[in-house]
């Protein structure tokens, strides 16, 4: 997939997320939590299908488009896998507000991957320091 | 993974340097949420502001990040870059800073809006997004 196709792509996923987001806020539907974040699944589920069949080309050819090594694949997957465990439990905290699950459960996902995606920027950042604009 | 660092930069249209420096608001401000929904903090509705601090000073940290390289590029005479530089980091800082300002107000109760009128900058920013998207290449 070309650059353009990828980003439109996630621009529309985007979009119709937000609408249907938007529409369960305001209360205009009354949908299931989990039916309002298909498009965020189906999003999900498409990445972590692109970067397993990369994972396999890279080990089959020794090279692929994303030219990244194996445990940066595997890193990539388990990012996925803990943003949809966080999103999973935000769903079940909103459709069961009885069960009084904690934000803390929520927010554990995105504890371990924002601080190792924060490293990774400040790593990308200071390896292209030599840059005039950063 | 679906995009390289790099890709996003030139589609976002933002330096790496914003990117992290958003990401380490993000880290703040998951914290601050938490502990206010949590109960642990004070429960009153202006509490709401606090919480949202991290992300208006990424808005300005970032602000002010972009008026040091527009002074650099003009005083190296590159206008035209410039223009279009600080017309689109104007764009998406704007955009993204009226939309946390409306839902921090929404969230504190002082507004009676919607949340289809909290996310229209969001929308805004989105049709935006679509256009540099197809300067892609």
């Amino acid at each position: 997939m070309a650059v353009l196709q990828r980003a439109l792509f996630t621009w529309f996923i985007l979009l119709v997320f937000l609408i249907l987001l938007v529409l369960r806020l305001d209360t205009r539907i009354h949908w299931n939590w989990f039916i309002v974040f298909i498009p965020i699944w189906f999003y999900d589920n498409i990445l972590m299908v692109y970067v397993f069949f990369n994972m396999m080309s890279y080990c089959r050819n020794g090279h692929d488009r994303l030219s990244n090594s194996v445990q940066r694949k595997l890193w990539y997957l388990l990012a996925i896998i803990l943003k949809m465990l966080s999103l999973i439990i935000l769903c079940l905290k909103l459709e069961n507000p009885s069960y009084n699950i904690s934000t803390v459960y929520v927010m554990i996902p995105i504890w371990i991957l924002l601080p190792f995606s924060v490293s990774d920027v400040f790593l990308t950042l200071i390896k292209s320091s030599r840059s005039r604009y950063l | 993974m679906f995009f390289s660092l790099n890709e996003l930069v030139q589609w976002l249209g933002l330096t790496v340097f914003e990117l992290w420096i958003n990401l380490i608001s993000l880290c703040v401000f998951s914290v601050l949420v938490t502990l206010r929904t949590e109960g642990i903090t004070d429960q009153s509705p202006d509490t709401w502001w606090i919480v949202f601090s991290p992300l208006f000073i990424a808005d300005a940290l970032n602000a002010y990040f972009c008026t040091i390289v527009l002074i650099r590029m003009y005083l190296e005479a590159m206008y035209k870059v410039a223009f279009l530089r600080v017309l689109w980091s104007f764009c998406f800082l704007t955009t993204i800073f009226v939309f946390e300002f409306l839902l921090c107000k929404k969230l504190s109760g002082q507004s009676s809006l919607e949340y289809s009128e909290v996310l229209s900058p969001v929308f805004i920013l989105l049709q935006l997004m679509a256009v540099r998207a197809c300067q892609l290449h």
